[in-house]
């Protein structure tokens, strides 16, 4: 745990910066609210952030920084062209010499570059537009100072993919010996000068090489070390599978990046996204020779990656809720009747909340007949209806009900639960794989620090027969009815019903609240089940 | 709710949590992972390092059991001397454990002889080290031995010095009296913490109780440890069936050389003169065999803390 204010301490910081700023604030309020922006960024507080760096915006809208943090911020929120929009007129005010000028015209590369991510046809006329752009953004920084490795690697980047998808774009450039340029600049680069993005920007720029050993030694560098961040591995992830398109180039490339996607999900906050056929795909795969791992990973690296392809399995059996022929509306999980002290013992259920499906539809949810049950990574055209609930408990005691499907599920496993819940301690940590938002097609694999529970030894539930759990990751929450993971094993210890909030009440009678995501104990429902 | 209380052995170690965590960390990265927070299982660590070190150790990977290129790395950081006897049984005991792991003499050793000798002699001879590592381990093992079951008075520079093996104790049974836990209670012990435990276990009248008693790399197999914790310990009757509830498990590695030519001791701790304890050859991985971490990634290891636990 770090030393720094804590991501409550931060938030609360900026509300007060806020409030100020609609008033008469003074220097030292706005010099506050400024560097909040920066660090609410780092916690990746998009929301807080971009009302802030308006509010700042409004007081001083010459503030280069402020204005390409607040860029920064629509980027990050999916509103690339509005970033455009305000960094095209920000690059044109700054002298060129200025260093917010570089970080402008890298970050309008970065908005271009995120179209061409969000494209679905990478070879669609727009996804080819924007790459040409974003290619131009970082092309002219890295020309006018080729010891800018930032705009340097993005341009090995984007011009390798370019290559790759036939088009002529800037043909007097050679992207091998950009990147070997860009590796030159970074090995003759002093210690001291080297910052966090050292590695990871060597890393990259290796890729341009094409040499896998190079490759593979450069990667292990920053990945495998103990203080590796999930930030910027996750940012590494990104470039490789959505710019460098590795994990269709070959076996050698779709490795890597699943050995990435296995460190990310276990460091500190780290969060993945995969489509169901990327799930299908890691599961039905080979994992990469024990020796390549731990050339990559490290001494761990054969445990960290059967971790993640556990994890992979449990997405299986994970479902979600949707209005027939809809949306989706939630999340569920299969489980084994006997797990839960019902009888058939082998018969296979489905857990999700009572807010997504109940009897007479309260709460926004969906009636039973209403409602379809879909496996998307084990069997994602293959819809269950619901044919009854079994059991059933109110949002304010377990949030749950538990559905019995039309059709027995076959060849998808229950998934196991654990006997009790984790010790908390500063490094007590749990996963949530669940459909957040219930709006793209994706699973998303998330870490959340474990921050309290009602249970054994300390535990003092507030609710009779209730044992709830809080939790919190660095980025949104949601998911209702996923199932909540101990950390190693991928047990569950409990049903998902609440994520994201703010102003939570702490547990255990303690004073206080927090923003927080709250879970209902297994072994609590399982014990109201059987009274 | 289950615990276990970890003891660690000789030389310089990370701050009391990095510790904790690290072996921690070990279990839960074992072939046959045993993640002790996620099973609900709590765990605290009984440290004495500092009563011989001015500072913990800050050089946390050192102890992750991976590397073997330093001092730190392999059992031998702190810059421990060799112990200066007081009296002529004290200056047997250490002669006589110092040939447990070299026939060198002190000139022998500052020619700079090969890492290993074509026919090596004693524990610490077998170990493909440089000698200025295993000349920081030899000097570390003898010196945190003998200020423990001698009971000398010491301390590292600019503190109060006190005695030892009384100091250490006193930490030893409260923290097994610590609130809070209620069973399956098991020690694991690591090196010269296993003689820490062992000594509190059986010969500390004001100890409380455990289920389970898990060695690793331990040095009580040799005879002049052995001597020491008389007279409590007899061969026919050495196990500490006082406070040990159900098993003393041993887990060794033929070349740990703090275990040295005797690390099988089922015979020398009976109960009643049966055979009681059960000893368990592993194998660990490199060149430093004794690494605390490389023992608790056994899934030997694991597997025994599992059953005691009762998960």
């Amino acid at each position: 745990m770090g030393d720094g204010p804590t991501i409550d301490e931060v938030r609360e910081r900026a509300q007060k910066s806020l409030a100020a700023l609609r008033g008469m604030c003074s220097d030292d309020e706005l010099s506050e609210a400024r560097a909040l922006v920066e660090k609410l960024r780092n916690q990746r507080d998009y929301e807080l952030m971009g009302k802030l760096a308006e509010a700042v915006s409004r007081r001083d809208p010459k503030d280069a920084k402020n204005r390409r943090l607040y860029a920064q911020y629509l980027i990050d929120t999916g509103k690339a062209t509005a970033a455009i929009d305000l960094l095209q007129p920000l690059a044109r005010r700054l002298p060129k010499d200025d260093p917010e000028f570089a970080e402008a015209t890298g970050l309008l590369g970065r908005a271009h570059k995120q179209i061409f991510f969000d494209a679905g046809d990478k070879g669609s006329s727009g996804a080819r537009e924007a790459l040409k752009k974003a290619i131009e953004a970082y092309r002219g920084p890295y020309e006018r100072d080729p010891r800018s490795t930032w705009h340097g690697v993005n341009l090995v980047a984007l011009l390798s993919r370019a290559r790759a998808l036939g088009m002529r774009v800037a043909p007097d450039l050679d992207p091998q010996a950009i990147a070997a340029q860009v590796v030159a600049t970074l090995k003759a680069m002093p210690a001291e000068k080297r910052d966090e993005w050292f590695l990871p920007t060597l890393a990259e720029a290796s890729l341009g090489l094409r040499d896998w050993a190079v490759i593979d030694e450069n990667i292990r560098q920053y990945v495998a070390a103990s203080d590796a961040k999930a930030f910027q591995i996750g940012s590494t992830l990104r470039q490789f599978t959505e710019v460098w398109d590795l994990e269709n180039r070959d076996e050698r490339g779709r490795a890597l990046v699943d050995m990435l996607r296995a460190r990310l999900l276990r460091l500190q906050g780290g969060e993945l996204r995969l489509a169901p056929e990327d799930l299908q795909r890691v599961r039905e795969q080979p994992a990469p020779p024990e020796g390549r791992l731990e050339a990559i990973l490290g001494t761990y690296g054969a445990q960290t990656y059967q971790w993640w392809k556990t994890g992979i399995e449990r997405a299986a059996s994970v479902a979600a809720i949707r209005q027939k022929m809809g949306n989706r509306m939630g999340t569920g999980f299969l489980l084994r009747a006997g797990d839960l002290g019902r009888e058939p013992a082998g018969e296979l259920l489905v857990l999700t909340n009572f807010h997504v499906v109940n009897e007479q539809g309260t709460n926004q949810a969906l009636r039973p007949a209403d409602a379809e049950v879909v496996f998307e990574a084990a069997d994602p055209g293959k819809p269950y209806g619901v044919a009854e609930i079994v059991w059933t408990s109110p949002v304010d005691r377990h949030d749950a009900s538990l559905l019995r499907l039309e059709t027995p599920v076959t060849g998808i496993a229950p998934l196991p639960l654990a006997a009790a819940l984790p010790v908390i301690d500063d490094t007590a940590r749990v996963y949530i794989i669940g459909h957040p938002g219930g709006r793209d097609l994706s699973f998303s694999f998330q870490d959340n620090e474990l921050l309290d529970h009602e249970g054994a030894p300390a535990g003092n539930p507030q609710i009779p027969g209730v044992c709830r759990l809080h939790y919190r990751a660095p980025t949104e929450g949601g998911s209702s009815g996923s199932p909540v993971f101990n950390s190693r094993l991928w047990q569950v210890i409990g049903l998902h019903h609440m994520g994201g909030k703010i102003g939570v009440r702490r547990l255990n009678g303690k004073e206080g609240s927090y923003g927080a995501n709250e879970g209902i104990a297994m072994q609590s429902i399982i014990a109201a089940m059987r009274a | 709710m289950a615990h276990v209380t970890f003891i660690h052995g000789i030389a310089n170690k990370p701050p009391a949590p990095d510790l904790l965590r690290i072996w921690r960390e070990a279990l839960a990265n074992s072939g046959d992972p045993l993640p002790l927070g996620d099973l609900g299982v709590t765990s605290s660590l009984v440290y004495w390092a500092d009563l011989f070190y001015e500072k913990p150790d800050e050089d946390i990977s050192a102890h992750e059991g991976v590397l073997e290129n330093t001092a730190e790395a392999v059992d031998g950081g702190g810059g421990a001397e060799m112990p200066t006897p007081r009296t002529a049984e004290e200056a047997v005991f250490i002669d006589a454990l110092r040939k447990q792991m070299t026939e060198m003499s002190d000139a022998q050793i500052a020619a700079n002889p090969p890492a290993v000798p074509v026919n090596p002699q004693g524990a610490l001879e077998r170990v493909p080290l440089p000698w200025f590592l295993k000349k920081a381990i030899m000097s570390t093992f003898l010196r945190d031995v003998h200020h423990y079951l001698f009971d000398v008075e010491y301390a590292p520079p600019a503190r109060p010095p006190v005695r030892i093996q009384q100091t250490i104790r006193r930490r030893f049974v409260e923290a097994l009296a610590a609130p809070g836990i209620t069973g399956p209670h098991v020690v694991v012990s690591h090196s010269m913490g296993t003689v820490i435990a062992y000594d509190c276990l059986k010969r500390v009248a004001d100890c409380g109780g455990v289920d389970g008693l898990i060695t690793l790399g331990s040095p009580l197999g040799v005879d002049e440890v052995q001597d020491k914790l008389q007279p409590e310990w007899k061969r026919d009757d050495g196990f500490p069936h006082e406070r040990v509830a159900a098993g003393w498990v041993n887990v060794f590695d033929r070349l740990d050389p703090v275990c040295g030519f005797d690390p099988q001791f089922a015979n020398d701790y009976c109960k009643a003169g049966a055979a009681a304890v059960e000893d368990i050859a592993v194998q660990n991985e490199g060149a430093w065999r004794h690494s605390a971490t490389k023992y608790l990634r056994q899934p030997a290891v694991c597997q025994t803390l599992r059953r005691m636990l009762g998960l």
